[in-house]
């Protein structure tokens, strides 16, 4: 059999496209992570979208899908100017409250997420959220407990940072590179890099590390402990080895 | 081809390889625009915003070790590399690296630039390197290969991009393209007005990959030597600079099924140079 350069194109498309389509039709065809929350495994929640497992990709719009709160509630909720609140990567949180000398980041999402949805939420770490949230939490029902730590964890809001549209969503890699921050997409190795200790890690996790290219967020969800309590051990870490 | 009776494409070419390459780079221009005006609130509608390494079918090469491993993929890799990976390997295994010769976009501005160095140094064009450095540097690829999937396994990161030429010229706009990757296209660029595809020939791990199934994909080029006029001219053409006239079928690793070698282009005789899964006499 003799194929000529007319039949290899139409060859060439007919694979390479029909391929894609059948993957689609199987569910196969992502080109970017799915943004769909990890749910409670165990207790009264059981099935519910964890927030715990909100990630800095997520948008505002990702949020409301996952957990049923407006993106314009959260927009305001966290002092957002924008247009398109739907749009808004929770990451970028951190950039819009560099100025504050305490992290508002996507800690500060899932925080507010799970105090507005009344979800459990692991509170042995400090998670601060603007004012505005704030306000917005006292008008829920909230525990005592959960009052309590709400007001002693705000920290005063920023003058009204304007995002005329969606902010580029992704760090360069040469920030990330030089930042050394623990975050939902840190994978062990890149701690291991970072100059922390296998053994360190293993204290920090209380059970043996995994393949060392496993993401740390991964690893906690999938052993159920609370990503933000190892996220902080894990970054003190490294910053004593900064 | 002719356009208001003017000619498109060099008489004795695989004019229709040409459109599908344009097709192509135009494709993956398009797409990587719209990911950066997606990402600023704007967009192309019915077109996909999907990342460069989205569509990537070496992120797919890439991540395999831990795929294997761990059961994710690397940072910033998705399930359609996984998919473009499994497409390019089965056109491979049939047709040889035709996603070199007739998709990828680096090689299209490649030749692009190889037709400036053909108008100027003419015959010399494609000849400067030493024939025995020749021969040893094509196998720097391999090397390349394997540091690339060795670091990606260890780091779980795709440190490749920053290095990566492929992704520099689609992303030179945007914050995200390393000064390595900028500094290895502009190098490759300048390289392209001396020698033909010097980035595939030399450098690149996924050539390197596909190229293996030149060692025993079904489809090959072959030569009737019983016809052969033994002109060379075969040779003289091949971007990749193999000895056509001297085989009787082609299986250097550095193919790309171009299929400018063939009777379809620049062999003068008629069924001598052909692209088959059968015998030749």
């Amino acid at each position: 059999m003799t194929l000529n350069s007319k039949s290899l194109a139409v060859i060439l498309f007919v694979v390479l496209f029909g391929g894609i389509a059948l993957s689609a039709a199987l569910g196969w065809w992502q080109t970017e992570s799915s943004k769909v929350a990890a749910t409670y495994t165990e207790g009264e929640f059981a099935g519910q979208a964890n927030p715990a497992d909100i990630r800095g990709s997520y948008t505002f719009g990702d949020v409301e899908k996952n957990f049923g709160i407006p993106a314009a509630l959260l927009a305001q909720a966290f002092n957002i100017q924008t247009d398109d609140p739907d749009a808004f990567a929770t990451k970028e949180l951190e950039t819009i409250y560099a100025e504050s000398t305490l992290e508002v980041g996507t800690a500060s999402v899932r925080l507010f997420v799970a105090f507005y949805n009344g979800l459990p939420f692991d509170l042995s770490t400090e998670i601060y959220l603007p004012q505005s949230a704030a306000d917005i939490l006292h008008t829920r029902t909230l525990t005592p407990e959960q009052l309590a730590y709400l007001d002693a964890h705000i920290v005063p809001d920023p003058a009204a940072p304007a995002v005329d549209s969606a902010p580029i969503t992704e760090s360069t890699p040469e920030a990330e590179a030089t930042e050394r921050l623990v975050k939902g997409k840190t994978t062990f190795q890149e701690v291991l890099d970072w100059g922390v200790p296998q053994s360190v890690i293993e204290q920090i996790l209380g059970a043996p590390m995994p393949n060392p290219l496993t993401t740390v967020k991964d690893f906690c969800t999938a052993q159920g402990l609370s990503f933000e309590t190892v996220k902080a051990q894990l970054q003190a870490e490294v910053d004593k080895v900064k | 081809m002719k356009f208001f009776g003017k000619r498109l494409f060099r008489p004795h070419s695989i004019w229709i390889r040409k459109l599908v390459q344009w097709f192509f780079f135009l494709l993956i221009a398009f797409i990587a625009v719209n990911h950066t005006l997606v990402e600023s609130g704007a967009g192309i509608p019915f077109l996909s915003s999907a990342s460069l390494h989205a569509l990537c079918p070496f992120g797919g090469v890439v991540t395999i070790y831990q795929f294997a491993t761990v059961g994710t993929f690397v940072q910033k890799i998705h399930e359609s590399s996984f998919v473009l990976m499994i497409i390019g390997f089965a056109l491979a295994f049939l047709f040889g690296p035709v996603f070199c010769g007739w998709v990828c976009p680096l090689g299209t501005v490649q030749e692009w630039m190889a037709k400036l160095g053909k108008k100027l140094f003419k015959r010399r064009y494609n000849h400067f390197v030493p024939a025995r450095l020749d021969q040893v540097l094509r196998y720097a690829r391999y090397l390349v290969l394997a540091w690339v999937v060795y670091v990606t396994a260890t780091s779980g990161t795709l440190i490749f991009a920053d290095y990566d030429p492929y992704y520099a010229l689609f992303n030179f706009w945007t914050s995200e393209v390393a000064v390595g990757g900028l500094i290895i296209l502009g190098a490759t660029l300048v390289l392209s007005l001396f020698v033909e595809r010097p980035w595939c020939k030399y450098a690149c791990p996924y050539g390197a990959v596909l190229g293996l199934t030149n060692l025993f994909r079904i489809f090959k080029i072959k030569r009737a030597a019983s016809t052969c006029k033994a002109d060379g001219a075969c040779s003289i053409l091949c971007p990749m600079n193999i000895p056509v006239d001297t085989q009787n079928a082609v299986r250097d690793h550095q193919c790309i099924s171009c299929l400018e070698c063939t009777s379809e282009a620049v062999c003068p005789v008629a069924k001598t140079v052909i692209f088959t899964a059968g015998a030749v006499k």
